[in-house]
């Protein structure tokens, strides 16, 4: 079934000889990220830095990043799906015909030539951007990807992680995690969490419109769902707390200003390898901090009769 | 045995989760008892009677009328008797269903039949996605069981089912047949693209041409026995194979060579 | 105040076994008498301190990734139902923190040692433990593979190494020194383990395991901590690995040490179709050595995710079982694996590990020196300690069970010839008092005046099972959380820490080695004291 096989970004840093970029722009989108973590180190195991790694650039177009790798891979848009199904046969010498392989854009040669060279490495690591997330395939082109690290193992050293964006997703989903057992996804309508992406994530029940009200921390969807969950959202009770105004501040209902997380509020922030960081403000801000108005707004909810009847206080199986 | 009838007064103004509209819940209640049973209303726990109103008691034939889009886990588990909805049903029809019939004149949403064990789930109109699928996580799918929707169907149809059929008489998105297992689905009008992704076994047998996955091999014209037994089986449920040779032939494709798989995809190819 | 009369008392700390005394606590500690407050009358019930569990894993980023990938066992298994005082969440094999709280005190456990820490994400840890209502906690970081730690040893500069050590322990605010397969994970890093104490480590030229595991000891002994080096072997599951495991127990000779999970460490035979039992060998060393305790790490049948920092084991498992694998490997520290697992009695292999658990519990003589644990997740659920309980005071009861496994298993194992049961008196002690003395908690399993006042009282069932999966009555620090079965209160933990002494030139030294090979900034690398809620700091008393 594969999994999940994967390191905090140290390991790359002191360890990856061999890293391929898929489907992201780290030179653009996480500029710091090849001085800090990919390329330039230096260390015990690879005294001469960038010299003892090999990089390889998957994409569907020449980007800056391309020029910083060793090896590009164009892929044609629409076929990262396929290309890592193809590399996961040909790490178990399976036979694909050259025909099949060229669709993706990608040669068999080169095919061939990456996996020798994957096999070659001493730790190898995939970082893989969200682009590869939102093309058709979703969650599954992560999967594909996080499958074949995981095989890979059978030979050498090999992982993978996802190039996060910004703000504290990472945070988020690790929370979610140890509270409820789930990442995301979660309804919590009969009294405990439970879990199902595509029936209870944000977007699906806005654009079904299966909310009748929304509360919104840190994101604004106003900008990047699409139109009828943004509709949705204006046509229901939305509470926004941000810093800042926002698409979705303009839209809802009540905005409550809140002090920059990191900046002026502290707490912890999880790195993209869900390594904890501490925020360490350096500003006092006249706003409250979001957690200050959740606690706030979750006393005033306590006042009001309880919502669920007296009942078990467990149930023994849920199916 | 009489029937009990259920039919909607009141649109639920966010989704109603109402597992108990099954025969097995039902089968032995007065109607007094049905009426006061719970079902959710989001996060507020309501009666089936602020929703329906209900006609008969202690039977397992169950018939609902309305458009009950919203209403989520009909016949959730149910071992026996019949649902027959004249209206749209919400996600998860039949899911973890042992046994039993289910019969929708109408739409039905995503999870149709999933995890099901035993019994048949026939929808008239468009299905959605992850027919007959193992939810997130579990290591399988449908166990056996029938399902059967006329319309169109979306993505992740009988991912990692394990045994039984399913059958779609219009398109069906990608992914058809995604980490499957074992058992069969019929798409009596292809699919778009990815079909049999990482298959493990199973049959995949399309009636209109399909964009074969690269680490799929072509292997011979193929017409196997066990298509006829399948074929009549599937007359039953008014569904036609052709497998007569002088109609044409199937041409055989196995893989997913990324496991690798043993899995077979069948393309109806007519003479 | 409160009072609990009549109830028979079995207190091992104490030397009581069964005897009819009173109880009075004040804020929330054992008093000589109250004048007011609630009475429990106990007559007829029986009066045990509350459980202790040397070794867990239930906070922190392994258990929350084994947690990630087991949603298909969070859909079908037990969920707790909020209320307007208690949090929602959900049980099975890798609980959620609420849950993780409300089970262990359920059936009576209220003092949890959670076994693994990367220093790295202590924070992370923190956090979570912060979320597990009730039970009192203390943590271990995981110290056998720090690359900083083993350079100095391997350059023989074991002061320097000491003195680190200490200010990891203290930067993790932790209470003491785990050790995982020494070596071994840090060669898991280049896909290598290390299987022999005397032969090099990968990527080392002349240190072993060897020389890590004696070298730990010694500094968990010369700062003095209340618990010892608490040590994962090498060699974890394979058959024949007896010998690598009386091997370890003979470099620590003269030494204190915790062997963590024996079961897995107490193999036969030269492979998979061969492998046997021989905690005959192991129990025998065990009672010739007072100075080392070890816990069971015994397994029980069913549905369960291993999770260990042992990597190269775990992807071994992966192997075998052709199911689900995730792998963290963290700079500088450790790494950590995760296979969901199911045990099954018609599996020879492991039923024989069912079997090893059980005979380590039942072979070894003195309670003091054998705790209960199934290292859950791994062997089994933390939940289903009662089942274990079971099995080690019925005789016949494990009978039953012998007769549902394989045929071929009579000549691997040694418990169909054991007839011992153990005594209220004995699961008091091994469950409780042992496990506190071991961790160096004496304020805990201990019923005495001036002691906490964690209080466990059952109903007298003859299902012992449902007896100990169902305390009529659990008392923390003075409050009653459990009453006929119902959650009453889900008060805070504290978190047990300590401070071992280090050199003041400590940081100058590790800053640069640190910036070397970590990507935090080392300022940030320390847990603040104010990220841990009710922190409680206990003494260290080093050999100077
Ligand atoms: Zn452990």
């Amino acid at each position: 079934m594969g999994g999940k096989v994967t390191c905090t970004l140290g390991e790359v840093k002191n360890r990856g000889d061999f890293i391929i970029y898929w489907g992201g722009n780290p030179a653009e989108c996480h500029p710091r990220h090849f001085t800090k973590y990919a390329l330039m180190p230096k260390s015990k195991f690879l005294p001469n830095g960038r010299k003892d790694r090999t990089v390889v650039l998957v994409d569907i177009r020449p980007t800056k990043s391309a020029k910083a790798a060793d090896i590009f891979l164009q892929v044609r848009p629409g076929k990262d799906f396929e290309l890592i199904t193809i590399l996961r046969a040909m790490i178990k010498d399976q036979k694909i015909s050259a025909e099949a392989v060229a669709e993706t854009g990608v040669t068999l040669e080169q095919c061939t030539d990456l996996v020798a060279r994957m096999k070659k490495a001493k730790f190898g690591c995939v970082f893989f951007g969200m682009g590869l997330s939102m093309t058709r395939g979703k969650h599954m082109n992560s999967a594909a990807l996080l499958t074949l690290a995981a095989e890979m193992n059978a030979f050498t050293k090999f992982v993978a992680m996802p190039m996060r964006g910004h703000g504290n997703v990472t945070g988020a989903d690790v929370v979610m995690r140890w509270q409820t057992g789930y990442p995301f996804g979660i309804t919590f309508n009969r009294g405990y969490p439970r879990y199902n992406p595509g029936e209870f994530s944000t977007v699906d029940v806005l654009v079904r419109g299966d909310a009748d009200a929304a509360f919104i921390i840190g994101a604004d969807p106003g900008a990047t769902m699409p139109q009828p969950a943004i509709d949705h959202l204006a046509r229901i009770p939305t509470i926004v707390l941000d810093p800042h105004i926002t698409h979705t501040s303009k839209l809802s209902r009540v905005h409550i200003t809140t002090a920059v997380a990191g900046i002026s509020a502290p707490g912890t922030a999880y790195r993209m390898d869900e390594i904890p960081l501490p925020l360490k403000p350096a500003l006092k801000s006249p706003y409250p901090t979001d957690e200050e108005v959740v606690r706030r707004i979750k006393e005033s909810i306590a006042k009001k009769p309880f919502w669920m009847p007296d009942g078990a206080q467990m149930i023994a199986a849920q199916v | 045995m009489s029937k009990i009838i259920l039919r909607l007064k009141e649109q639920p103004t966010v989704p109603l989760e109402a597992e108990v509209l099954s025969p097995d819940t039902f089968a032995d209640l007065s109607n007094d008892e049905i009426r006061s049973k719970i079902v959710y209303h989001g996060k507020r726990q309501r009666r089936v009677d602020d929703f329906f109103d209900v006609e008969g008691e202690r039977s397992d034939d169950l018939e609902l009328h309305g458009n009950l889009h919203r209403v989520r886990w009909i016949g959730r588990g149910m071992s026996r008797g019949r649902i027959t909805v004249h209206g749209s049903v919400g996600m998860h029809l039949g899911a973890y269903m042992k046994g039993g019939e289910i019969e929708v004149h109408g739409n039905a949403s995503d999870w149709i039949g999933a995890e099901m064990r035993r019994g048949l789930i026939r929808v008239h109109g468009n299905g959605g996605g992850q027919i007959g699928a193992g939810y997130r996580g579990s290591l399988k799918g449908m166990r056996n069981g029938t399902i059967i929707v006329d319309g169109s169907a979306g993505l992740e149809v009988g991912m990692r089912m394990r045994r039984g059929t399913i059958v779609i008489g219009g398109p069906a998105k990608d992914f058809t047949g995604l980490q499957m297992k074992g058992g069969t689905i019929v798409l009596l009008s292809g699919a778009e693209i990815r079909t049999g992704a990482w298959m493990i076994r199973g049959t995949i047998i399309s009636l209109v041409p399909l964009q074969i996955l690269p680490t799929f091999s072509y292997a011979c014209q193929y017409t196997p026995d066990f298509l006829k037994v399948y074929s009549r089986q599937l007359q039953q449920l008014g569904i036609t194979l052709p497998c007569d040779p002088a109609d044409g032939a199937y041409e055989l494709y196995s893989g997913d060579a990324s496991v690798p798989g043993k899995g077979e995809v069948l393309v109806w190819n007519s003479a | 105040m409160l009072r609990i009369t009549g109830g028979k008392v079995y207190d091992p700390a104490n030397g009581i076994d069964g005897e009819v005394r009173e109880l009075c606590v004040s804020d929330g500690k054992f008093v000589s008498a109250v004048e007011s407050g609630r009475t429990i009358d106990a007559t007829g019930m029986i009066v045990f301190p509350g459980g202790v569990d040397v070794h867990t894993h239930v906070a922190g980023g392994a258990i929350n990734f084994a947690r990630a990938m087991t949603p298909e066992d969070h859909r079908r298994t037990q969920a707790f139902i909020r209320s307007q005082t208690r949090r929602s969440g959900l049980g099975g094999m890798a609980p959620t923190t609420f849950a993780t709280g409300y089970l262990y005190a359920g059936m009576g456990w209220t003092t949890v040692n959670e076994a693994a820490v990367p220093v790295l994400s202590a924070r992370h840890t923190h956090e979570e433990l912060g979320d597990i209502p009730i039970v009192d906690k203390s943590t271990l970081v995981l110290m056998a593979n720090n690359e900083i730690v083993l350079d100095l040893l391997e350059n023989g500069e074991y002061e320097r190494a000491k003195n680190i050590v200490a200010w990891y322990i203290w930067a993790a605010k932790s209470y003491g020194v785990k050790a995982v397969n020494p070596g071994g994970v840090a060669a898991w890093k280049w896909g290598k383990d290390a299987k022999q104490l005397t032969s090099s480590i990968e990527g080392y030229s002349k240190l072993t395991p060897g020389d890590i595991i004696l070298q730990l000891a010694r500094i968990c002994d010369d700062l003095g901590l209340p618990h010892p080096m608490h040590l994962h072997c090498n060699n974890l599951g394979a058959p024949g690995n007896i010998s690598t495991t009386l091997d370890t127990l003979q470099h620590l000779e003269g030494h204190r040490a915790h062997i963590a999970h024996s079961q897995y460490h107490a193999y036969g035979g030269d492979d998979w179709d061969e492998m046997r039992s021989e905690t005959a060998q192991l129990a025998e060393y065990f009672n010739t050595h007072p100075n080392i305790t070890t816990d069971a790490g015994a397994v029980l049948f069913g549905d369960t995710v291993t999770i260990t920092a042992d990597g190269p084991w775990q992807h071994l498992l992966y192997k075998l079982t052709g199911r689900k694998w995730g792998n963290l490997d963290i700079e500088n520290e450790t790494g950590c694996g995760i296979v969901p697992y199911t045990y099954r009695p018609s599996n020879l292999v492991n039923a024989i590990q069912w079997s090893v658990g059980l005979e380590l519990l039942l072979l070894i003589k003195n309670p003091w020196q054998v705790f209960l644990s199934t290292d859950h997740p791994n062997g089994g659920c933390f939940w289903r300690y009662p089942e274990i309980i079971q099995l080690l005071m019925c005789a016949d009861f494990r009978k039953e069970c012998l007769k549902k496994l394989p045929d071929k298993i009579k000549q691997r194992i040694t418990l169909p010839e054991i007839v011992r049961e153990y005594t209220l008196y004995e699961i008091a002690t091994a469950m409780s008092a042992g496990p506190a003395r071991a961790l160096g908690l004496h304020q805990k399993g201990n019923l005495g005046v001036g002691c906490d006042a964690d209080v466990v009282i059952y109903e007298h069932d003859d299902d012992v099972a449902r007896m100990f999966g169902h305390p009529r009555y659990v008392i923390k620090g003075g409050e009653v959380v459990i009453e006929e079965g119902e959650i009453r209160a889900t008060p805070d933990g504290r978190e047990f820490i300590i401070k071992p002494h280090y050199d003041p030139g400590t940081e100058q030294f590790l800053q640069p080695l640190f910036e070397d090979c970590y990507t935090m900034a080392f300022e940030n690398y320390p847990v603040e004291m104010e990220r841990l809620e009710n922190p409680d700091i206990r003494d260290c008393v080093p050999n100077l």
